[in-house]
């Protein structure tokens, strides 16, 4: 087949590089900012995750204006300060009296970045007694918004892991079916679908339960992560041994086994790297997978402890009626996986596209 | 001519006669609610169905709730009043010294098949209940302090109850043992297989009792229906028998959530359990929708923070071993309750529809709460005072320290599917930070839990609940008794372990004995002061009973102890709508 | 054919028994059982406790017990539920059923759907409606099932058109039969609308690259040069020639029968197989939760001999190979 039929004909040929690196770009650049906003969530999040304001439980998102109650315009934004209300607890009255700014670059809680820089200056806030919350509050009173910021931490580097021990797991296992094939790969990649077939939650639980308790909610999580990770290991299992099954039969390895290579040798020189742009690929498409599953992972409990947020356990509270009903804030964190699926998706398309023409 | 027309008239008349004559001489107990109006149907929803229709193997609420209403028992306890009343023994006797009861029970009845009831179902009863090898889960009930309770029959509407030594809660114990028809079941009795009677499929044909409903329909998984009992022994003030219900529907419907939808659709006309969130978005839709929401103050249930105080942790659990030195210092009890915001904890999580707690006893069980004792408020100063004359002290971070300079640091543990529970352990949590503790909370999956607080001792500290199994202070024996089956703190204890243990010890015995009310209050009012000095459960809320039903649902009144909704479904009926007569 | 079918078939049982042994391992990882809630809850002595336990079999070895499980599948009896007292296949099917009543339409809404529209959008010619299709398909695969699931149940809540939760309404048993389906297609409908969303863009996907990559191939582009209509182009060889990866996936999608519908079932309370098992795997029911997993894996099986069978049917070229 010719390198043109493979291609798809509304998509610019490769050759073009400008339009297939301007995709490329958009959704590395747009990773990279996503990253980079939520390691950086310390400092841009006017908040810390766990800061309970209990006078403010399920405050809706704080109105900015330009405009105050008298009808004079202001260059800066700012907000007023927030009452409940007597006997209701989450209806809350804004107070004209008592505007205030939003200032930048305001001394917060204290936080760490990446464990090593600390600080308390935050990029903007609002000094108390109003608040500044931008998408609302939960049922104690915590921040959504910085909680968004952090629990991007905690459900993209879930994805990470989990998408890391996914494919180390599934080279090993893949690269030795396919090395040594016959009954060691049948043997392999049944097992590999024995995996597929298992409720992979029932072995969270048990996991879950089983930790020691001496460990910190973090440790434990990684736990549970790397543990999704190593069951998903059949798919890129799969993928590495047709990839070396295919390979092990090509000239260079012939002649390399002719001059007396050893596997060990082949494996090593030649045919892992033929995997890698596979697993990268795959990677690509494991790590929104993963993503996706410490969300409902998180939904149906059994993810990070509190008080650490997640996108999905910031979710799981919209599970409850009187909030699915009354509060529709707490349906956005649902939404904010999107966009990175999106970015994800778009790079797994460009890498298989790459991949294809290449081979 | 005459004579034989006479004898031909009296013939006839003879079975009339009899039938009149037996209704008449049914001992048929006289309400004195609300008269209401037969018909109509009720549909009620439950977390899930019961495993089993047989009484022997029910403990859980879900089968208790249906059984209930299927069963007949021989004193009950009314949960309006809070105090025990006759049913199927319509008067008793007890002996001076406490120990000898004598019931008269009601002439004439018949189980919901027609069969008449006397003496012999009530002696085949308890004979099944303290029989060992049939393992019922109704045993424990009826052994005082390793000796059961005698039975005898003195004549066919007659028991006697020996009790081998004075217990004061005795005539509570008969709430709720359902009295098993001797016809259906003594033949599996005898061989041996009574266990397995009853299950969910079984044929209506085959089950009787002596409760307001009977069996009609059971659709697995779905919904169990039952339908009025015509033999049923209880008349209201116009003379109508009651049950007024025609049909009485239990559903499935696993979770709160589902259940609060399926009632605002109005598929089931009764909400038996609401937590405070879910009240407060009904709330806006009584008046739209047509139904009532009644909060019936605090219930019996505790939620309390636990720390573990076992003693078989040395080289298993090593490090909560060396914990345990924190957690058995009272004053590290006292200053984490005192640095608890129980305000905010009855504000946050059950939105001001709780009591906060001093001890286990909530102030919505009124004749046995303690109103002496002073509910612990925060304060922060206090808790560090404590702390520092227990030899803590803290590093130029506010951290904790002990004396030996460790980081104080732990885990607690709490049921994944319980969200309020999660929401306190949250709480807490914030609060102990303020303190300069590094508490975690590690939800664990249900059963679990449990496990490791019952079985594996493998937990720090833990929140969770219990709840009283009735108002009286007796079934909280198993948690308060130093050998006591749920003595959580401190499970599988050979003796106690400190002063105030055994003192716990002597005073629950005591009441156990004193019949007299006065002497047991005063005895159990002591008990309260020392759990409340002593903490061995750090005692935070406990939540109202909240509740809902459609409006025209007559007789309607929630109670504190289960059931909370239908205890007296025999005489729950429906106002016609307005304007229809 | 035999001889491959029977390998196939051959090759489902082993996996089944490689199922089970591992389930039944994992089963033995986490602490506690039935009985630990009893525990707590009323004054149940240890002894009663431990005739309970003896009684339901849980103090034997792991081995023996999976070996007496074994040999009664075997007789079609797949073990007793603790939790509910019941023979564990009369709870799994009727749940089962269920399960199917939501997933078959929705695959077959899916796939009617996907088919025609999928083709379609491989024969566009402008590149601007690919865009918006690309776009289009990557968002809704993009959406979270768990948020479609909730917005479901949101749309169903505030309108107030669409019963929430639930299969049938209380009183349906008594109406007459007509009715009664009446009422359960209109439970029916949010459930297999959001599976349908949730499953219908990746199939149209597979569907459009399949097509077009099969138009970009000489003959195909000679037929439309020798002026074929269209739709005959489209229909008639395009998916014909496209067919194989998608018959394939179909395979795929019957062998995920059981399993898709989870988070839809647990989040509308639709009394499928999917809160049956979860509500199992949290009562350690030790066998429920084995006969649903056998149950998926032997729709896995089916499913994907299913595809091989189409496979064979349909594509010249595999029966002269096989």
């Amino acid at each position: 087949m010719n390198r043109q039929s493979s291609l798809s004909r509304r998509d610019p040929p490769l050759r073009s590089g400008f339009f297939t690196r301007f995709r490329l770009s958009w959704a590395i650049w747009f990773l990279v900012g996503v990253h980079a906003v939520v390691v950086l969530a310390g400092f841009i999040a006017p908040y810390s995750f766990e800061t309970q304001e209990r006078e403010h439980p399920f405050a809706p998102p704080t109105r900015l204006h330009f405009v105050d109650c008298a009808g004079k315009f202001h260059f800066r934004p700012f907000v007023y300060v927030t009452k409940a209300a007597e006997n209701a607890l989450d209806q809350y009255q804004q107070d004209c009296s008592q505007p205030a700014g939003i200032e930048f670059f305001p001394k917060g809680d204290r936080y760490t970045i990446l464990g090593t820089f600390s600080s308390t200056r935050h990029l903007f806030g609002v000094p108390a007694p109003t608040n500044l919350f931008l998408m609302g509050t939960d049922g104690f009173g915590r921040d959504q918004f910085s909680r968004l910021l952090y629990g991007g931490q905690v459900s993209l580097f879930a994805g990470f892991v989990a998408a890391a021990f996914s494919a180390f797991t599934g080279l090993l296992l893949g690269g030795i079916a396919g090395m040594y094939g016959g009954r060691v790969d049948d043997v392999a990649m049944r097992f590999a679908e024995i995996f597929i077939t298992i409720p992979w939650f029932y072995l969270l639980i048990a996991v879950r339960a089983f930790l020691p308790l001496q460990i910190s909610p973090v440790t434990a999580f990684l736990l549970v992560v790397s543990v999704i990770g190593i069951v998903g290991w059949s798919r890129p299992a799969r993928l590495v041994r047709g990839v070396i099954l295919s390979a092990r039969e090509r000239n260079f390895v012939l002649a390399a086994r002719g001059f007396g290579a050893s596997n060990a040798y082949l494996l090593r020189r030649h045919l892992m790297p033929l995997t890698f742009r596979v697993l990268l690929t795959q990677m690509a498409v494991l790590i929104p997978q993963f993503i996706l599953a410490e969300v409902i992972l998180s939904f149906l409990g059994l993810g990070i402890g509190e008080p650490f947020p997640s996108w999905g356990n910031m979710l799981a509270q919209a599970q409850q009626y009187h909030v699915l009903v009354s509060y529709w804030w707490m349906l956005l964190p649902g939404l904010a996986p999107v966009p990175v699926f999106l970015a994800y998706h778009s790079l797994a398309e460009t890498l298989q596209e790459r991949i294809k023409s290449n081979f | 001519m005459r004579l034989r027309r006479l004898l031909f008239l009296y013939a006839a008349l003879l079975p009339l006669l009899a039938g009149l004559q037996a209704i008449a001489q049914e001992d048929l107990l006289r309400t004195t609610s609300e008269p209401g109006i037969r018909g109509g149907k009720l549909v009620i929803a439950q977390r899930s169905e019961p495993r089993t229709l047989n009484p022997i193997l029910t403990v859980d609420q879900n089968s208790l709730g249906v059984l209930g209403r299927m069963m007949g028992d021989l004193i009950h306890i009314n949960r309006a009043t809070q105090k025990s009343e006759p049913a199927l023994a319509k008067s008793w006797t007890v002996s001076k010294d406490g120990t000898v009861f004598t019931l008269k029970l009601r002439r004439g009845i018949r189980f919901s098949d027609g069969q008449p009831f006397d003496a012999d179902d009530v002696l085949f009863t308890f004979k099944v209940y303290l029989d060992e090898q049939v393992h019922s889960l109704q045993h424990d009930l009826l052994v005082i302090s390793g000796k059961s309770v005698k039975v005898e029959k003195l004549d066919v509407y007659s028991v006697r109850f020996t009790f081998p030594s004075p217990y004061s809660a005795a005539e509570r114990v008969f709430d709720g043992l359902a009295i098993l028809p001797r016809h259906l079941l003594e033949k599996d009795y005898q061989a041996g297989k009574i266990g397995q009677d009853w299950p969910l499929n079984t044929p209506p044909a085959q089950i009787a009792g002596l409760g307001a409903f009977r069996l009609k329909q059971v659709i697995p998984g779905d919904r169990i229906v039952l339908e009025r009992n015509p033999y049923y022994w209880k008349v209201d003030a116009k003379g109508q028998r009651l049950p007024y219900l025609d049909e009485l529907t239990f559903v499935v419907v696993p979770t709160q959530d589902a259940q609060v939808i399926r009632f605002q659709a109005g598929d089931s006309q009764i909400i038996s359990s609401l937590s405070a969130d879910n009240y407060a978005a009904l709330e806006a839709e009584q008046k739209a929708r047509h139904f009532k929401l009644y909060d019936a103050g605090p219930g019996l249930e505790y939620n309390f923070l636990l720390f573990n105080l076992n003693d078989d942790l040395e080289g298993r659990l090593p490090e909560i071993a060396r914990k345990q030195k924190w957690f058995r210092d009272v004053r590290f009890r006292q200053a984490i309750s005192a640095a608890i915001d129980r305000a905010g904890i009855v504000r946050l999580v059950y939105r001001n529809r709780a009591a906060a707690l001093a001890t286990h006893v909530s102030p919505g069980n009124r004749a046995w709460f303690n109103s002496a004792i002073p509910v612990p408020i925060r304060s922060l100063p206090h808790a560090r005072e404590l702390l520092t004359a227990a030899g803590f002290s803290w590093k130029s971070d506010n951290t904790l320290v002990d004396p030996t300079g460790q980081p104080v640091e732990f885990s607690i543990v709490v049921s994944s599917s319980n969200a309020q529970r999660n929401q306190i352990a949250t709480l807490v949590q914030a609060d102990l930070k303020a303190l300069g503790i590094g508490a975690h909370v590690v939800p664990v999956e249900g059963r679990s839990a449990s496990d490791r607080v019952l079985n594996t001792h493998d937990y720090e500290a833990v929140v969770m609940g219990l709840v009283s199994g009735d108002a009286d202070p007796t079934p909280d024996m198993n948690v308060l008794l130093s050998n006591g089956q749920t003595h959580l703190w401190h499970m599988d204890e050979k003796t106690p372990a400190t002063p105030w243990e055994a003192e716990l010890d002597q005073l629950m015995a005591k009441q156990l004995g004193t019949i007299n009310y006065q002497q047991r209050k005063k005895i159990y009012d002591r008990v309260q002061e020392i759990l409340a000095q002593q903490l061995p459960m750090i005692y935070l809320a406990s939540p109202n009973i909240l509740v809902g039903a459609q409006e025209n649902l007559g007789n309607f009144h929630p109670a504190i102890i289960e059931q909370y909704t239908f205890w007296n479904a025999d005489e729950l009926f429906w106002h016609p709508p307005a304007g229809k007569q | 054919m035999i001889r491959y079918l029977a390998r196939r078939a051959a090759h489902g049982l082993l996996m089944l028994f490689g199922v089970s042994v591992l389930m039944f391992l994992l089963f033995q990882t986490a602490p506690g059982d039935f009985l630990s809630e009893i525990k707590v809850s009323t004054q149940i002595s240890p002894e009663t406790i431990a005739t309970l336990r003896a009684q339901y079999g849980l103090d034997q070895p792991l081995p023996v017990r999976y070996w007496q499980w074994l040999k009664s599948s075997a007789r079609g009896d797949f073990g007793y539920s603790f939790a509910y007292n019941t023979p564990a296949s009369t709870l799994l099917l009727p749940r089962a059923r269920n399960t199917l009543l939501l997933s078959i339409p929705a695959l077959l809404i899916s796939w009617l759907i996907a088919v025609p529209l999928g083709v379609l959008a491989a024969g566009w010619k402008s590149r601007w409606a690919d865009r918006l299709f690309s776009g289009g398909t990557s968002t809704l695969l993009a959406l979270p099932d768990v948020l479609i699931a909730l917005l479901a149940l949101l749309i169903a809540l505030k309108t107030g058109i669409f019963p929430v939760g639930g299969m049938t309404s209380i009183n349906a048993q008594d109406q007459n039969t007509w009715a009664y389906v009446r009422d359960l297609g209109w439970h029916m409908l949010l459930p297999v609308a959001a599976m349908v969303i949730g499953s219908l863009t990746m199939i149209l996907r597979h569907v459009r690259a399949s097509v077009s990559e099969v138009l970009e191939s000489s003959y195909m582009r000679a037929a439309e040069g020798h002026g074929l209509p269209r739709f005959k182009l489209l229909f008639g060889y395009a998916l014909p020639a496209a067919a194989n990866p998608l018959i394939s996936l179909f395979g795929l999608s019957v062998a995920m029968l059981l399993s898709v519908s989870l988070l839809i079932e647990v989040v509308m309370s639709w009394p499928g197989i999917g809160p049956l098992l979860l509500e199992s795997i949290l009562a350690r029911d030790l066998f429920v939760v084995i006969g649903a997993v056998m149950l998926s894996t032997v729709f896995l099986i089916a499913g994907n001999l299913l595809g091989d069978v189409l496979l064979y049917a349909f594509d010249p070229r595999i029966r002269r190979q096989a």
